[in-house]
């Protein structure tokens, strides 16, 4: 029973943990996202870069849209086509499975 | 007459895993001799080795990989993939336009911004 009890408090604490770290002032504000690729001075994406490629993708293997990553218009279509070119290449999945 | 143009040109090719060493240079020999009969002039050669597939193409589950850069006239490269559908040990084929040629196939992880 004890331990069903601390099983249970552990979600509630890192959810308290989690309130604590937004801004106090103004909770309803979201900090803008800054573009990754603008701010490595990044001039090409290639399509050998699995590692980076990889960042972008979900564990399925979709892309992830631009309001998640917070890449920049510009760099997502240069993303789009390097994932898509790595995925001929069966260098990243279509469909990933479990 | 139409000038002929040359272009920078990067090919990644994926070559059955299942060759022998030497099957897999003589098919190997069979891209580079076609490209340089167009001709086209090697630049560099990586050879990214054996690398598992995403997914599975025509049964196989492994791949060889190579990465070409070459210079090549511009109606050199239509001729060719007409060509590479035909190579029986060519799983995959790729060819891109490039401005420089890659020394090293290493990449710099992008910096993580908090």
């Amino acid at each position: 029973m004890q331990q069903n009890f601390q099983t249970k408090k552990g979600p509630s604490t890192q959810a308290q943990q989690m309130s604590s770290m937004a801004p106090p002032d103004s909770p309803f504000s979201k900090r803008r996202k800054t573009c990754p690729f603008v701010a490595a001075k990044i001039d090409d994406i290639d399509y050998k870069d699995i590692e980076t490629l990889k960042q972008f993708i979900t564990e399925r293997g979709k892309i992830l849209p631009r309001r998640i990553t917070g890449v920049s218009y510009f760099y997502q279509k240069v993303l789009k086509k390097a994932i898509k070119r790595a995925r001929h290449m069966a260098l990243l999945p279509f469909v990933a499975e479990e | 007459m139409v000038k002929q143009r040359n272009a920078l040109y990067e090919g990644m090719y994926i070559l059955s895993a299942t060759l022998s060493d030497d099957s897999r240079k003589k098919a190997f020999d069979k891209i580079t001799d076609g490209i340089t009969q167009k001709g086209g002039k090697i630049q560099k050669i990586h050879e990214l080795g054996r690398r598992k597939l995403a997914y599975e193409i025509n049964g196989k589950r492994e791949g060889y990989y190579y990465v070409l850069f070459f210079d090549a006239p511009t109606s050199a490269i239509n001729e060719l993939w007409k060509e590479y559908p035909l190579h029986e040990d060519l799983i995959r084929f790729l060819t891109t336009r490039r401005e420089t040629v890659q020394e090293s196939l290493e990449f710099k992880p992008l910096k993580q911004q908090v």
